[in-house]
């Protein structure tokens, strides 16, 4: 599971305990950092990984309460959801669930670039998940 | 510890950093690299063949190909050297692992200088394409103006940040392809005219000997972006079939289409003596800045609208994405340089708003601005050649260099055709290339009086700041490192 430091985070990552438990799979969740072209994909954006690894600490301090294992992963890429599946296809993923949190783009309900390149690429089942009380 | 357990008096808490997470991820392949590189080579030859005609006249088209073979070695060393060091910062990076930080830094600084010269001498020629249909912007100083505008509006979306498409890059350079090939198969059926261009030599007089070493040493500009496979080395999937596969691809592509275009220009506008006894062709004459409208103006009349549609719009957009791969070079460049204590934070920094090195940007694009206003085509060309032979030099040194020092060290994509002294594999193609690159460096020294002296003024220039750098610096890294060995 993509996990972007949102308010779904939270319910999306115990939701995805639950499922990996009752199907005694595995929860692997990833932060991607995206690195602008004007920078090597290798830059250190301290900033940037710092905040992927405190949104990784959340995940980990969630899932532990959940009493489930999750192996967490920082990525840097040029883009956010090719590298997500690619990562996917590459790991062999048998499910990918991502929380969305509502949002808006020139007054319209929006959801961005990332959600809909995975939904349209991805190689295995995708769920989206959305906070009902999240920006309502 | 688990935060479940109560601390006791003396316990500490240790976090240890999490390195193994940070993972790149690799996307481009074959094509990618493909369309990226040509985005950026395939781009030069929109100004590369008047330039190269001004001097070379008749020996325009073995010019190109002489220098092509220099570009195919000094591509396969990058294509070693990217896949061995992946860092942005290309030759800067071979030689810092190779040599020392100050041979590093000149590579770098030349470089630099070649990515400034990019942008302004695509983002100028971008403009001349654009003057066919709005004439205002053929002369002098509109262009300029023009051409800065283009950097200013580049400047801007770097910093904000405004995301490219690669797959409309891959769109258009595929378009880009299909045009030059048409133009070529149009030049080959109906204009090439072997009679004409053996004519068109004239043994020592068209063009003399130190005419024709300065073609040569300028034709370099018609490879502008072979530093793109090393920025890229880092971003390709299998580096070690995909870089060279690459290479290969755009080297064949490039060599082919730049020999035909070549031929059908000088086919269409032969060389001749004017009034004033200089032996010229209307190739630079009327077309310097636009040459392939050059070739597209003798044409037949009934496709020449639809062709002039499609170069004027493909060199726009595609000198426009040079200008744009210029301004990012210079930006991956300036960090590595930071990185490596070679050039003030000031500079280097990234901005924590725009994510990139934004005074960079914003300090080579004023630059590069600076060049433009010249509106002289011919000067942003000689320099860009002192520039960029003296990085290729560095590179091919280096390349050997590590080859000898560090043997072992793990090549993914290893250069063949190697030889064998003292038990070291020296590649022969980077002992050639770097002869090569090296001599056009002197001949540029030598025949190119601005390149000559604005060339050693930005390396002068960056010394002087590189020395107030270190020396501003209480203690520098280097002086940290312990040593080694017997007293």
């Amino acid at each position: 599971m993509p996990v972007a430091g949102t308010h779904a985070d939270e319910e999306t990552i115990r939701l995805a305990c639950r499922l990996a438990k009752r199907d005694k799979g595995k929860v692997w969740a990833v932060s991607v950092v995206a690195i602008k072209r004007a920078l090597p994909l290798d830059a250190e954006i301290q900033s940037e990984i710092k905040k992927a690894e405190e949104i990784l600490d959340k995940v980990e301090a969630i899932a532990e309460e959940e009493d489930s294992e999750v192996e967490t992963d920082v990525l840097q890429a040029r883009e956010v959801g090719p590298a997500i599946v690619d990562e996917a296809v590459e790991r062999g993923v048998g499910l990918i669930l991502m929380g969305i949190s509502y949002k808006q783009r020139f007054g319209q309900f929006s959801l961005g670039n990332v959600v809909p390149y995975v939904l349209k690429n991805s190689p295995c089942p995708v769920i989206l998940y959305q906070q009902s009380s999240v920006g309502k | 510890m688990p935060d479940s357990l109560p601390l006791r008096p003396g316990d500490r808490v240790f976090r240890p950093h999490r390195v193994k997470r940070f993972h790149l991820k690799r996307v481009l392949g074959i094509p990618g690299l493909f369309s990226t590189a040509y985005g950026d080579v395939g781009s030069s030859i929109y100004y590369a063949l008047g330039v190269v005609a001004m001097s070379a006249l008749g020996l325009t088209p073995p010019v190109l190909m002489v220098s092509g073979i220099i570009f195919l070695f000094t591509a396969l060393t990058y294509a070693e050297g990217a896949t061995m060091l992946p860092e942005a910062g290309g030759s800067g990076a071979f030689a810092f692992r190779a040599f020392n930080p100050w041979v590093s830094f000149v590579a770098s600084w030349a470089l630099m200088l070649d990515y400034i010269v990019t942008m302004s001498i695509s983002a100028f020629t971008a403009i001349s394409y654009l003057g066919y249909y709005v004439p205002v912007l053929k002369d002098w100083p509109m262009n300029s103006f023009g051409g800065i505008v283009v950097v200013v509006f580049l400047v801007f979306i770097n910093i904000r940040g405004v995301q490219t498409s690669s797959r409309l890059n891959i769109a258009l350079v595929f378009i880009d392809v299909i045009t030059q090939v048409s133009i070529a198969v149009l030049g080959v059926m109906l204009i090439i005219n072997l009679p004409q261009l053996i004519q068109n030599i004239h043994w020592g007089v068209a063009p003399t000997p130190n005419q024709l070493l300065f073609g040569i040493s300028i034709s370099m500009v018609a490879y502008t972006g072979i530093e793109t496979v090393a920025n890229l080395g880092s971003e390709a999937r299998r580096p070690e079939k995909s870089i060279p596969w690459a290479v290969m691809l755009v080297f064949f592509v490039v060599i082919t289409l730049w020999t035909l275009l070549s031929m059908t220009a000088l086919s269409a506008y032969p060389v001749y003596q004017n009034a004033d006894g200089q032996w010229v062709t209307d190739l630079t004459q009327r077309f310097l800045n636009d040459p392939i409208l050059g070739i597209v103006n003798v044409m037949p009349l009934n496709i020449r609208p639809v062709l002039s549609f499609f170069v004027v719009f493909l060199a726009v957009t595609i000198l426009i994405a040079a200008t744009n791969a210029g301004m990012l070079g210079a930006s991956r460049l300036a960090y590595f340089m930071g990185q490596r204590q070679q050039l003030p934070g000031v500079i280097s920094n990234i901005s924590a708003r725009a994510r990139v090195p934004a005074n960079a940007i914003i300090f080579f694009s004023i630059i590069a601005g600076a060049l433009i206003t010249t509106g002289q085509i011919t000067l942003l060309a000689d320099l860009y050649a002192f520039g960029a032979v003296l990085a290729y030099t560095a590179a091919h040194a280096s390349i050997i260099a590590l080859r000898i020092k560090e043997p072992d060290l793990p090549r993914p994509f290893k250069i063949p055709w190697n030889i064998r002294i003292r038990g070291k594999q020296i590649p022969v193609t980077s002992v050639i290339g770097g002869l090569a690159t090296f001599i056009t460096w002197f001949i540029v020294v030598y025949t190119h009086e601005i390149g000559r002296v604005v060339g050693f003024a930005w390396l002068a220039l960056g010394l002087l700041i590189y020395i107030f750098y270190r020396n501003s610096r209480k203690k520098p890294a280097d002086e940290w490192e312990i040593k080694l060995g017997k007293k």
